[in-house]
This record gives C-alpha cells, structure tokens and sequence, in this order.
C-alpha cells in the first residue's frame, strides 16, 4: 500500500487500545453486555417461546390478566402473551433503531463529506439544505409525514432516518474541512489519488471517531422517536407489536393493570440508556487520544 | 461584530424562510384529502356552492400559483383563515400560544435551574461518586420515555397520592397562582426532564474543556480560589456553546409538546397541530410549520449574536 | 332490548313517593373530543353542549320516540299534524308551538324563527353537516305567531329526523348574518334549560342556568334544577378515566367499553348503560377489481366472525346483532334467519372456500388462480373499542386463511376512504337518527354508501320503505330490506352499541338517549345530590 504512510497520517489509535480504553469505562461495559444479552434474547424468541406473537386466547378476551405460571409477564385486553409480544417487540423496535440511525448515518456522511471535502458552492448549497430541514421542528415533521402514507416498516425507516442526519451532516462537514487542510493529504494526492478516494480511503477514516459515536447516539435517539410515534398511532400496526405500541395499548390500563406498561416502558429506558452509555464511552475513549 | 454581518445575516434568512416554506407546503399538498372532503357528499351542498367555497379558499388555483399567493399574503402579515373554524389563523394561534409559552418557559427555566448545577459540580467534580451518580441520572433522564414519565406521574401524584390535579390548565372559576403552579407542575416536570440530562451533560463536557484551558491554570496559578475560577472563567466561557443549544430548545418550544399536551389536556399549539393536521386544515398547518420554523431560524441568528457579543475572539467573516 | 331500556331509566318503583329534587349545584361533565364549533347544524361531532342550550320543535326521548318540546303535540295524520295532499303524493306538516317561551335574550320565540330556521339550513352558502330534510320543503307558511305548516314536496316519515329537531335558530340575532362566521357558532342562543356564559377553545364550556325557562315540573316548579354545567374537554381517554376516579368529572357521557371496564368498582361512581341506535359493522369494499366481490368469499368471511369474542373483548356491553336494523327500533327490526347475516360456523366458512378454489399454501393461507388472499381493513385511528375489535377479526380471518394487515386512518384521511370506497374491509360504526333512513348506507346513490353497492332491488324496498307512513306497508318494506341485505352481504352487521355513562352517585334522574340527539336532551330535569358531609 503505497499510499499510507505512517509518517504523513495522523496518529489514529489501534483497535486493541480503543476496545481496551471502552471495557474500562464502566458505564460502557455494562451496556455492552446488556445489549448483547438483549439482541440475544429477542432472536431467539421465536424458538423458545410456546405462543405466537399474535396468538388471542378467548378465554382471557376482555382485559389483561395477571401474570402467572401460563404467562411469566401476564396477557394483554386479547389473551395475548405479554413477554412473548415485549420481546417481539424488541426486534423490530432495534431493527427499526439501527435501520435508522444506518439510513441517518449514512445520508449525513455523504451530505458532510462533500460538502467539507469540496467548499465552495457544493458547501453552500448543502448547508443551506441542512439548514432548511434542521429549522423545521421534527416531531411535527415526523407525524407529518407518517400521516401522510401507508403504514410500512421501510417508509418509517426512511423518515425517521431521513430527518436526523442533519448533525451528523455538520459534524462530518467541520471534520472535512480541518483534515483536508493537512499534509497527509497533499501527499496522498501528490501519489495520484483522485477525490473519491481521497475522501473514502483517507480522510474518512481519520473522521470515523465522531461518526461512530453519532451513529450510536442516532439509535437511541431513533428508538425513542419509534416509540413517540407507535404512541401516538403512527408507525408500526397492532398486532405486529414494537415497545411503542405496546405502550400504547398499556397506557388505558395503567391504573387497572400497571404491569402491563412495566416492561416495554423498562426496556426502551434500559436500551436507550445503554445505548447513552456505549455511545459516552467510544467518545471518551477516542478523545482519550486527542489530548 | 458589524453592522454588514448583521445584515448580512438577516438578508440570508429570507431564502432560507422560502426553502423551509416550499417544502413544508409541497410535503402538505402530498397529502390526499382536502379540508373541504366533508362536504363533498353531502347532497345537501350543492356543486355550485362547493365551487365557491374552493373559489373563497383559493383551493381551486393549480398549486403553484397557491403557493405564490400564500407567500404573498404571508408577508403581508395576513396568515388566511382556519377552514376548519371559520376563524383567522393568527387567531387560532394567539389562542393557544399563552398556553404553550407558559408551559415552555416554565420547563425551560426548570431546566436551566437544574442544569447549571449538575452541569458545574459534575465538572468539577469528575470522577468521583457525585459524578457519576449525577451522570447515571442525567442519561437516565435523557432516556426515559415521555409518555411513559407523563402517565407514571399522573398515577402516582394524581390519582394515587391526590395532591396535584390530573389534568388541565386551571380550575374553572377558581384561578390564582398556586392553582395555577398545581396544573403546572407535572407537564413542566415532565418536559424539562430530558432538556436538564442533555443540557447537564453538554455544559459538563464544555466546563471540563474550559477547566484544561491554559488561561484557567494560570488563573490557579495566581491564587484564585477554586471556586472563584469555576465561576468567573471556566463557567463563562463554557456557557458560550451551550448558548447555542438553549435558544433551539426555546425555539423548539413553540411548536409544542405534543405528547405532554394530551395526557395532561394542555391547551397548547401541539394539540392544534394534530387536529389541524386531522383536518387537513392548511392554512392553520402552514401558519404553525412557519412559526415554528422562523423561531429556529431567529434563535439561530440571536444565539450567534450573543456568542459575538460575549466573546470579542469570534469573528465572522 | 325493553329490559336495558328500563335500567337506564333507574328511578325508584312506581308506589314509593319521589324523593324531592334538591337545586342548585355545579356539574362537571367529560366530553372525550374536542368542540370544533357550538352550531349544532355544522358542527362534525355530536351536539351535547347544545342539546342543553337549543331546543327544536319535537325531540327524542330515551325510548326514541318523539315528544313534543317547542312544538305543542307531535304532528301525526290521527290529529291532523299531518295531511296528504297533492292527491296523496306529498304531505303537509303543521305545528302549533308553544306560548310564552322566550329566547335566552328575552325576545318571544315566534313562527318566524321557525321559517328562518329552514331558509338559512338550506341556503347553499351555509356549509353545513346536517342539512337533511331542508331539500325537501318546498314551503313554509306562518299564518300567525304560533302556527308553522310546513309543505314537502313527497311523502317523509322521516320528517322529524334532523331539520327543526335539532334546534330553532333565532331570527333576531341572525337575519342578515354570515351563519358561517357568526358569533352564534361559540355562542350560541336558543330557549333551553342553559344558557351559554363562556367557551374555551380546547378547554371547555360554561353553561349557566336559564332562570326563564318555560318548563315546568310535575309540582309546576321551575327548572333546571342544577345551577351551572362545565363541560370540559379531555381527548384522551386515560385522562378523562383519572378524571372520573378523582371527582374532578361527575359526569361522562358514552365512554368507551375499554374504560368502562376499568371503572367498574370505582368508588362513587356508577356506570350506566342504555341500548343505542348505533351498530358496528364489517363493510366490504366492492369496487369493480375487488375479490369481495365473490359472494362465497364474502359469506366464508361472515361466517369466521365470532360476534362473542368480540363482545367479550369490549367488556361484554354490546349486543350481538344480524341485521344493520337495530333491536330497539321495534317496529322495523326483523329478528328471523332469513334477514340476518350467517352465523358463527368457521368449518363451514372453510368448507365452502375450498369447494370454491381457493387453496391454502404451505403458509397457511389461502390463494386461487395464483392471486392470494390479502387485504388491509381499516378503521377509525385512535378508538380503542375499533382497533381491539379490528384485532379480534383479523385473527378470526387468519383462523381461514385469509391474511390481513391494519391500514388505520384517522380524520379526513378515514372519512376520505371510507366515502370513497378506498379500503377491502371496513371496521366501523354508524349512529342513526330515531326515525333512520338507511337508504343513505345502502341505496345506489346513498352519499353515505362508500362501498360501491348497488342493487335495484334492494332500492326498490328501501324506497317503500322510506315513503309509506302507516306502520304495517313500513314493516313489511323493512323485513323485505333485511332479508336482502342477508343474502347479499354487502356488509356483515356485528354488535348493537350499547351506550355507557360514568357518572357520580349523586347525579339522579339521569337517563340514556340512544338517538343522535344526546343524553343532555333531558338534562332540565337531572339534580345533584349534595356531597356527604355537607349542609343541604
């Protein structure tokens, strides 16, 4: 690789160190493993569970039922099984997260990129862009839009996705424009190498730090903003359930049967907040090696 | 900072008013249904008058020419009239908007209250066992879900405990401050309660930055007390980004709380958004999408104002 | 349905003495959606504020049959209130109204105000919702203060269902005036049991009593008894619920099944129940492309409904019904085999779907000529009671191999679809009038007929129905409609709506309306208890 030279790059910090440095932030580490604990529940749901996710018992028709040895977490107002639904839930509500906060982090980078790499007017006309869609309040924006069409998990992706890559996008963009001021990029194209692969293979390493913590503070953000939306009625459809429209469903029964409302609103606290933690952690442990 | 800058400034935002005001209405017009569907089949409205109320209403231009002359009028300061009510917009507005600051400036300056303490301590503090037990409940804060935090507290304080009403903006009849701070209280908590973890945490992160500057050492250096260098140099400086971040928080206020408004029945202009929005009430949805957005863009502007006026460093060019 | 009736009415045995009715008191009631003008004409919701403040010339009671209010007797051929003229072909109506009845303002409610009342419904620059029966009036003539006739143009047995029953506009304050942007629309004036003091938009309304209100009870005291009604508004159901249980809301009117669960046992409160007008109901749509249009498709899936779960499921309120003509209304309803849709018999559901082709897959479900089975049902967002019950049918339906998926709309998007005949299957609800046209749901040219159903013959009853005043020709008409529907399916009708009030112990001589006029219709007559404790 003739190309990367040690002596012309910025000091990026090997990956043994970084993973070291994360592990020992406590808050990180244990969000790591309860992460981990919960993408390995929800996958194996379908094989461990005796009921269906949408599996009515009439006999139980009516209202929730307490918990009990037939169901650990109790049913819901249709006899369904309340764990066998929050860990169903689970899947799509972190699929839907991480689907969007990819969709975010990807529109953001690109849009940040160019717009830092090359300044000028392409820099302008971006941020003006940026700027009109950050100055339009999001939740208003969001049930806008999810109003507007079919219920679908592609469409919610999309706009939820579609609405937060406007920080990323700034992020990205100072990032481009301090980097590509230094040498090892002059160098590099002194070696032959065109713009795309200036930007892909070399500067866009160098700026992976914040990406990274962006997009991982993108996924909590993007699950609370599934759940405000499966709230207030858009987003997912009953009976495919996601921890927002579990609560939605949980919320009239809060004072007859709180246990109901416990778990999605546990897990969506607990996600969240590890997510919080992962994301403090990677940033601190990149900082680390700015100082 | 000078006089061209601001103008400058000024003169940009009006594109930018434009761009936000075409594709807030483009994503409106997507939308299928008209305000005027309930008539439609009524037999009783007969075509000609349906014709003339779209004539009234301007819905029967094509949507360019829609567009322009809402811009016009816009300008002008004449914001149509809600066809859902009959009313003017800026009417239906001004209604609810007291409502709304009232709770947003409540929760703000709640979250401003809370946040400079944690956000000073935790910095200064870093490390120890206050931090993180400050840290814990600041990501804790900013990871609990609204409406979950919004019906908890109505069961708890509301219907268990009964010292706080469930619902609503005043007592009808009744009145007077401490009725008044009763309905307030929980939909304030409520709101403020992510707005002081972020803010906490971002004036840590901006304290901690400002504690390693060079011009804090010296000042240690010198022999001030601790506190009087947390407070007179490492907090000022440190308030400048978070300048920023207050005033998009202020902006964003305006177009309501949605949620918090519903389970607390707060008259607000979140809840007239969602029924406008049921009624493909347009002219009420554009008048309360550009508010909200002109309130971004304007606090952008006097938050960069501000920064340029505290700190002599900054330049724009 | 006689037995519901007598429980909402919930007053002492007939041989005890009444107990006094105590004045004066505030009552807080719930409204669960937000008032978008006090007009009862144009207003999309139903007119509880102004049940209590406007009156018309008759008005349905709890059984829903009408009784007199502004007008002196209900108009019937036996006294005279209606004749046939034009050699049998139209009709005319003539009321007498009531002496000595003033508006709010103090004026005398005359004739005129009656014959305003038509001329500004039907003027098309009127937007309104319920201008039914303002077309059909050719005329109207006041020979003096106190006599209204009234000349339709054909035959309507329906005539007291909207025009002049929902209320009398007053002439005084409106000749010449825009109705679409009057004050009236926030504050409105008629000569009802309260007058309107302030409204809040998005909050709520003041109702202070009508010290000049021409009622009088049995003992010729003057009413209302109850001094001041706050209506407040509380969209979400949850909240109105911790309103109930807090006492801060004595009184909620038609509260949903789901809520009326959870307050069952609550302290202080009852729940009352009364049979309603409304039904719930599975509609098909039909447009040209549709595979609803396959009568044994449509028959396989009535017969996968199970219409007890769904009364399960909604606390076990509603009745079950077969035909969309409601047990309560007695003299149409037809209750034999023939005129309801099929029963309960998912084996046969999925006999007769595999006779007919379509074959199951390896998943399950069912596909004919390489198209499968799978539609979207939709119904009204945000109605707890529509999407459980949405829920219950989608699993049934799976239960035979048919996949469906949730399209739920809410708003004009819902009303869009549902007049437009945009969905595969509609989950919905209608609430008639006491005297209900149904030709409007399911003629040809109905405006309320969104599905796309047509058929001639089905017309032809409907019409005979709809023109025919003497009872016996009406029945018939009406069996003859149901057996139709039966066997045409257009829609399978599911559950009679049973209408249930939250209210305080306190509140007495409350009964259920089950018509679109609303429970407020009685209210001259509701009084408040005292709260114990406290000095009388």
């Amino acid at each position: 690789m003739t190309d990367s030279q040690p002596a012309l790059q910025p000091l990026r910090p090997p990956r043994a160190l970084l993973l070291r440095r994360l592990v020992q932030h406590r808050g990180a580490r244990a969000s790591l493993i309860l992460l981990l604990l919960l993408a390995t529940l929800v996958t194996v749901v379908p094989m461990i569970s005796p009921y269906e996710y949408d599996e009515e018992d009439l006999n139980l028709i009516g209202q929730p039922s307490q918990p009990e040895r037939a169901h650990w977490f109790g049913t819901d107002e249709l006899g369904q099984d309340a764990l066998t639904r929050v860990l169903y839930g689970g899947r799509i509500s972190l699929a839907v997260g991480l689907a969007s906060a990819l969709v975010a982090t990807l529109l953001g980078t690109a849009v940040g990129a160019l717009a830092g790499f090359f300044g000028g007017l392409i820099d302008g006309v971006l941020m003006r862009f940026t700027d009109v869609v950050l100055s339009i309040p999001l939740l208003p924006l969001v049930l806008l839009l999810s109003g507007l069409f079919r219920p679908g998990l592609p469409l919610l992706v999309m706009s939820i996705g579609g609405l937060t890559w406007m920080g990323t996008a700034r992020v990205v963009r100072s990032q481009f424009l301090s980097l590509r001021e230094l040498e090892f990029v002059d160098a590099a194209r002194a070696l032959g190498a065109g713009n795309g692969r200036l930007i892909v293979r070399h500067i866009l390493p160098n700026a992976a730090a914040p990406i990274i913590v962006s997009a991982t503070l993108a996924v909590g953000s993007s699950i609370m903003l599934e759940s405000a939306l499966s709230f207030l009625g858009f987003g997912v459809q009953p009976p495919t359930p996601t921890w927002g429209n579990l609560l939605k469903t949980a919320s009239p029964w809060i004072g007859a049967a709180p246990w109901l409302a416990l778990p999605p609103g546990l897990l969506i606290f607990a996600t969240v907040l590890s997510v919080n933690f992962l994301g403090d952690g990677l940033r601190e442990a990149l900082e680390a090696e700015q100082q | 900072m000078s006089l061209q800058f601001l103008l400058r400034r000024l003169l940009g935002m009006v594109p930018l008013l434009l761009g936000i005001s075409l594709l807030l209405f483009v994503i409106i017009h997507l939308a299928p249904g008209g305000p005027l569907d309930a008539y439609v089949d009524n037999p009783s409205v007969t075509k000609e008058a349906l014709e003339q109320i779209k004539v009234a209403y301007g819905l029967d231009q094509p949507l360019p020419v829609q567009y322009l002359k809402w811009v016009k009028s816009m300008a002008q300061g004449v914001w149509g009239y809600s066809i859902r009510s009959g009313r003017p917009v800026t009417q239906e507005i001004a209604e609810r908007l007291p409502a709304t600051l009232l709770l947003g400036g409540t929760s703000l300056a709640l979250s401003m209250a809370l946040a400079l303490p944690i956000g000073v301590v935790t910095a200064a503090l870093r490390r120890t066992a206050w931090d993180h037990v400050l840290t814990f409940l600041s990501f804790a804060g900013i990871s609990i879900p609204v409406f979950w935090l919004a019906l908890m507290m109505q069961l708890l304080f509301a219907i268990s405990l009964g010292w706080l009403p469930v619902a609503g903006y005043e007592t009808i009849g009744a009145g007077g401050l401490t009725d008044r701070l009763a309905h307030l209280a929980m939909p304030a908590v409520v709101l403020s309660l992510a707005t002081v973890a972020a803010w906490s945490r971002y004036l840590r992160a901006s304290m901690v930055d400002a504690l390693g500057q060079d011009y804090v050492r010296t000042a240690y250096a010198k022999g001030h007390s601790a506190t009087g260098v947390l407070i007179k140099h490492a907090l000022r400086n440190a308030l400048l980004p978070v300048v920023t971040v207050v005033s998009m928080e202020m902006a964003g206020l305006i177009s309501g709380a949605v949620i918090t408004e519903t389970v607390f029945a707060w008259p607000g202009i979140g809840r007239l958004f969602v029924e406008s929005m049921d009624g493909r009430d347009y002219p009420v949805l554009m008048g309360l999408m550009m508010m909200g957005s002109a309130a971004l863009v304007f606090s952008n502007l006097a938050a960069d104002i501000v920064y340029a006026l505290i700190d002599p460093r900054i330049r724009y060019d | 349905m006689l037995a519901l009736a007598a429980a909402a009415l919930a007053e002492p045995p007939a041989d005890a003495a009444p107990p006094e009715p105590i004045r004066g008191g505030t009552l807080t009631v719930g409204l669960p959606y937000d008032i978008d003008t006090l007009n009862v004409y144009s207003t999309a919701e139903l007119g509880d504020v102004e049940a209590a403040v406007v009156e018309g010339l008759l008005v349905p009671d709890e059984h829903a049959r009408y009784v007199p209010a502004l007008a002196t007797e209900v108009p019937t051929p036996q006294n005279g209130g209606i004749q046939l003229t034009g050699g049998g072909t139209a009709m005319r109506v003539v009321y007498h109204l009531r002496p000595g009845v003033k508006w709010h303002d103090g004026v005398a409610f005359t004739s005129a105000d009656v014959k305003f009342t038509w001329e500004t419904v039907r003027d098309p620059r009127f937007l309104a919702e319920s201008k039914d029966g303002s077309q059909d009036v050719t005329s109207i003539d006041t020979p003096d203060d106190l006599t209204v006739v009234v000349n339709y143009r054909a035959i309507s047995p329906a005539f007291a269902s909207t025009l002049f029953t929902f209320g009398i506009l007053p002439r005084h304050l409106l000749e010449g005036h825009d109705l679409n942007h009057d004050v009236y629309n926030q504050k409105p004036v008629g000569t009802g049991p309260f007058k309107v003091s302030e409204f809040r938009r998005g909050q709520y309304v003041v109702l202070d009593r009508n010290p000049f209100y021409w009622r009088r009870d049995e003992r010729g005291g003057s009413l209302p008894y109850i001094d001041r009604v706050i209506f407040k508004i509380i969209p979400s159901s949850n909240t109105l619920g911790a309103l109930i249980r807090a006492g801060e809301v004595l009184l909620a009117p038609r509260i949903p099944y789901m809520l009326a669960k959870q307050l069952q046992g609550a302290r202080n409160i009852e729940l009352v129940s009364g049979p309603s007008l409304g039904w719930i109901h599975l509609d098909f749509g039909l447009r040209p492309e549709s595979r609803l249009r396959d009568p044994v498709l449509r028959r396989a899936i009535a017969q996968a409904v199970n219409r007890a779960a769904l009364v399960k499921a909604a606390g076990g309120y509603p009745q079950p019904i077969g035909s969309p003509i409601v047990p309560l209304l007695e003299a149409l309803h037809d209750a034999s085999p023939e005129a309801s849709a099929p029963a309960y018999d998912p084996d046969a559901a999925n006999q007769a779907l595999d006779a007919a082709g379509y074959r199951r897959g390896a998943d399950g479900y069912r596909s004919k000529d390489g198209v499968s089975l799978n539609f979207w049902i939709t119904t009204r967002s945000g109605e707890i009671d529509g999407e459980i019950g949405e829920q219950i049918i989608m699993a049934e339906l799976k239960a035979i191999g048919i996949r469906v998926s949730a399209d739920n709309k809410t708003g004009i998007a819902y009303r869009e679809a549902r007049y437009h005949g945009d969905f595969d299957l509609l989950y919905t609800r209608w609430v008639t009038a006491a005297d209900p046209v149904y030709s409007v749901f399911y003629g040809s040219h109905g405006p309320l007929n969104g599905q796309g159903y047509a058929s001639a013959q089905l017309d032809a009853a409907l019409e005979r129905m709809e023109t025919s005043i003497e009872p016996a020709p009406r029945r018939d008409a009406a069996s003859e409609v149901q057996r139709i529907l039966a066997h045409d399916l257009p829609a399978v009708p599911l559950l009679n709506m049973v209408s249930i009030a939250a209210k305080t112990r306190r509140l007495k001589n409350f009964t259920i309306n089950p018509t679109n006029m609303t429970d407020f219709a009685g209210i001259a007559r509701w009084y408040l208890e005292p709260p114990a404790g406290s000095v009388p």
